[in-house]
């Protein structure tokens, strides 16, 4: 092959990749919309009927806990006070080093009790189980650390006694009414065995009591990028995969499952570095062996909000992450890429998730240096290479209004015209630097992942703005 | 090397200065769109705010005594406000019942609400309908009937349900008879809605039709009608349950019966069913057992505190800690006397929930 091949191979490998990610994303997007539309239309019937109450499935929500002594009493006194008719809500212990057991113990009145422990799932050993004397649904679970929230999480599944399970971040902000929003697929479908809901950026919000008093966007213009990324990540990533069946990721942050069907699956796996995709992968595998019905659905209801990294420091090591943990969970569920019965999963959903979100970023990277050598060699047409970049960072901008608009139709939770504006705003900026930061580093996520090295419970600087008034 | 892209691109680059230009006119209607949206959002929040603040006061004065006297003017009713009104009007008419249920039908007559449901009825839009569906029920239109019957066995979910609800509100007993028989078939309406359905015809109405359609069904349909059966009459209820349990080999059924006993009567067939190949039929009966157990059920509970399932060890744990006849020292003589470890842990803690460590 000449050198004048090996370019011309190259533009048309890149091209292709180009129009590929950018056709997907664009199909996500009309599926979302209508998903969305049809979805708020029953939603408002449902909300008009007021359809739940005492015959809805109790819940069990499991919160692992790792050194949250500074935010855990708030966030149980909050979780405690959602609008849900029956739940029980596990704390887990996951052997934390600073006093996060303790301030349990004395808020609520915890006594040690001899709970009849059994070990369904693989976690790390119990040392003890506590239940409130003043809280009926309130236990919290003292273990030794695992060193992963996939651990933690499964001794609280060990300890479940409700139907579906919820795990949620300790830090994560709850909407009150979040349980009833996320069960809802569970009453509908009996098949159902997941369902996640949409995750949105609480920096910049006001938080009081643990809840969200006041919806705001963030002065940090890293976790205002990250707003935007939420918007489309969840309400045409997610809402466009979920009526295919194809959803492959529930957030860690809020996920409601089957117990039942989670105890099969094996619970999380801790060695996972994104034990949450993993999950869903292998609930997918799970669900196809065996051959039954079944639905992985999201709801795109804001049902959690949580604290973005305003740093680059943690979105480095967060993006490292994600990144590392796609390409783990891919692999440890490989045999599904191969099922002939896999359906969306199979046929649509893990092969654009393998050529364009894990092999992307080669890609992409490739693509900036080969067009920096071209560009140095003098071997490359400026106006036309300008042209697609503009068509390039056009179809970013659009994806993005798209989800503004989206967002505007369904949930409006930004009520100034000043913040419509700014996202806007960001939705132009983030393409020119953010977008190759990102894609940097989704790229030593890969290498890390190839490498092969173990991840741990990784701590975050708090945002200011997340800080609880109350506190 | 400018051959590059110039050579082979040529009708590329083209392609893609039109995409450029699709995606720019997109971008900016969808731009447009949203900010229009906004303005549109704002607009009739702030319309609606206005509209709902006078008519929530008249709607309140209507709950009280007599109602609106004839000789107080009422405001106009924009065309744009309708169907706020009836949401509104619907709203209200769900939560109250008697007198002032009566003032605000007549309220509404003044106010031409059943001329906007007939007109929203033909609607095609489904939230319009679903909203003179509703409406036509809780006005309780007699020549509605027959129309609001077709739409029981609509294909959607929301309009059927509401329909339903119709019915009975117009038609107690006829609406019954065809609501409940169809109750198994429609598994997508929601749960509660048809318990509340249920509930507002009353149980002296429901427990005829639904004892026939719980007996005329195959396993399957028994188990999903008998979440309701506790809205019937207890008397029917008892009997109902008492049949099943004898009559019945299917595991959810027996589950299903067993949740409803509300009484020791004789529970048939109750030795067996502590030995029941499903645990999920043993663990019910320990729970009956909890319920309704006598001192000489008392052997049977123990034998179920080794039970291989958890479930039913914890069932038969809490059923013994929290039989009334049985004190704290007896208690402590029972978990003395199991030699199965795990046995003996579920009483333990068992014992600790109900205060005795």
């Amino acid at each position: 092959m000449t050198l004048q091949e090996f370019v011309l191979a190259g533009q048309w490998v890149f091209l292709a990749y180009f129009v590929g990610i950018n056709l997907g994303y664009l199909m996500q997007n009309v599926i979302a919309a209508f998903g969305i539309r049809r979805y708020l239309q029953t939603a408002d019937q449902y909300e008009a009927e007021n359809v739940f109450s005492a015959l809805d499935i109790p819940i069990s929500l499991v919160v692992p806990a790792y050194n949250e002594s500074a935010s855990i009493i708030t966030s149980v006194k909050a979780m405690l006070q959602l609008e849900y008719p029956q739940y029980e809500l596990i704390v887990v212990n996951d052997g934390s080093t600073d006093d996060t057991l303790q301030k349990l113990i004395d808020e609520f009145d915890m006594q040690e009790f001899p709970e009849a422990y059994r070990a369904r799932v693989e976690s790390k050993p119990v040392k003890s189980v506590y239940r409130s004397t003043r809280i009926a649904n309130l236990r919290v679970v003292d273990k030794v650390n695992g060193g992963s929230k996939a651990d933690a999480s499964n001794a609280g599944i060990n300890v479940c006694r409700y139907p579906l399970v919820c795990v949620v971040d300790a830090d994560s902000v709850l909407q009150p009414d979040s349980l009833r929003r996320v069960v809802r697929p569970f009453l509908e479908d009996p098949t159902t065995v997941a369902v996640g809901g949409t995750v949105r950026i609480a920096n910049g919000c006001t938080v009081r009591q643990g809840f969200l008093e006041k919806v705001g966007l963030p002065g940090n213009f890293l976790a205002l990028v990250q707003v935007v990324e939420y918007l489309r990540a969840f309400l045409f990533g997610r809402m466009g995969w979920s009526p295919i069946n194809g959803l492959l990721i529930i957030s860690g942050a809020f996920g409601l499952f089957h117990k039942e069907t989670l105890v099969e699956a094996g619970g999380y796996n801790p060695d996972a570095v994104g034990e949450d995709m993993e999950l869903v992968l292998r609930l997918h595998r799970l669900m196809k062996q065996k051959r039954r019905p079944y639905r992985i659905t999201f709801v795109p209801d804001p049902v959690c909000w949580t604290d973005a990294p305003e740093n680059y420091r943690d979105l480095k090591g967060q993006r490292v992450r994600w990144q590392h943990g796609l390409g783990q969970a891919l692999a440890l569920n490989r045999s599904l890429l191969t099922n002939p019965r896999g359906g969306a999963v199979t046929w649509v959903s893990i092969p654009f998730y393998v050529i364009f979100e894990l092999c992307g970023p080669i890609l992409e990277v490739a693509g900036y240096v080969f067009i920096v050598i071209c560009g140095v060699m003098g071997w490359l047409s400026w106006p036309e290479a300008g042209i697609f970049l503009g068509l390039a960072i056009g179809l970013g901008v659009m994806l993005s209004t798209s989800a503004i608009m989206l967002e505007e139709l369904s949930f409006h939770m930004y009520p100034k015209f000043s913040q419509l504006a700014l996202l806007y705003l960001i939705a132009i900026v983030e393409n020119f630097g953010f977008r190759q930061l990102t894609t940097l580093w989704r790229f030593q996520g890969l290498i890390r992942w190839l490498s092969g090295s173990k991840h741990e419970w990784q701590t975050i600087t708090r945002s200011a703005s997340l800080a609880d008034k109350s506190e | 090397m400018e051959w590059l892209f110039r050579s082979h691109f040529d009708p590329m680059t083209e392609a893609a200065l039109w995409s450029i230009a699709a995606v720019l006119v997109a971008t900016l209607v969808l731009f447009v769109y949203t900010v229009g949206l906004r303005f549109a959002t704002v607009t009739a929040d702030r319309s609606r705010k206005k509209f709902l603040s006078i008519w929530r006061d008249i709607f309140a004065a209507a709950l009280m005594g007599d109602g609106i006297p004839e000789s107080r003017v009422l405001p106009t009713v924009r065309r744009a406000d309708r169907s706020d009104l009836l949401e509104e009007w619907n709203r209200v008419c769900s939560v109250v019942e008697g007198k002032a249920m009566d003032n605000l039908i007549a309220l509404a007559m003044r106010t031409g609400v059943p001329e906007l449901a007939r007109n929203l009825f033909q609607s095609h839009r489904v939230r319009s309908r679903i909203l003179a569906v509703q409406t036509i029920g809780h006005l309780r239109l007699p020549e509605f009937r027959d129309r609001i019957k077709s739409l029981v066995d609509d294909n959607n979910t929301a309009i059927s349900i509401t329909a339903a609800a119709a019915l009975v509100d117009i038609d107690p007993d006829f609406g019954t008879g065809i609501v409940v028989p169809m109750i198994n078939k429609r598994r997508d309406w929601p749960k509660t809605r048809v318990s509340v359905i249920l509930s507002s015809a009353g149980s002296e109405r429901i427990s005829e039709p639904m004892y026939r359609a719980i007996r005329s069904e195959d396993d399957a349909g028994q188990v999903y009608l008998l979440q309701f059966a506790r809205l019937i009459e207890s008397e029917i209820l008892d009997a109902l349950v008492d049949d099943l349990i004898r009559s019945s080999q299917d595991p959810g059924v027996l589950n299903a019966a067993l949740k409803l006993v509300s009484g020791y009567r004789g529970v048939p067939r109750l030795a067996s069913l502590t030995q029941h190949e499903s645990w999920f039929v043993r663990m019910q009966s320990a729970k009956v057992l909890g319920r309704v157990g006598q001192r000489e059920h008392l052997s049977l509970l123990e034998t179920l505190l080794d039970d291989p399932e958890w479930w039913v060890r914890y069932r038969a744990a809490q059923a013994i800690s929290r039989l009334p006849f049985i004190g704290p020292n007896e208690l402590r003589a029972i978990r003395g006397r199991q030699s199965d470890a795990y046995a003996a842990d579920m009483l333990q803690q068992c014992f600790a929930e109900v205060g005795l460590a």
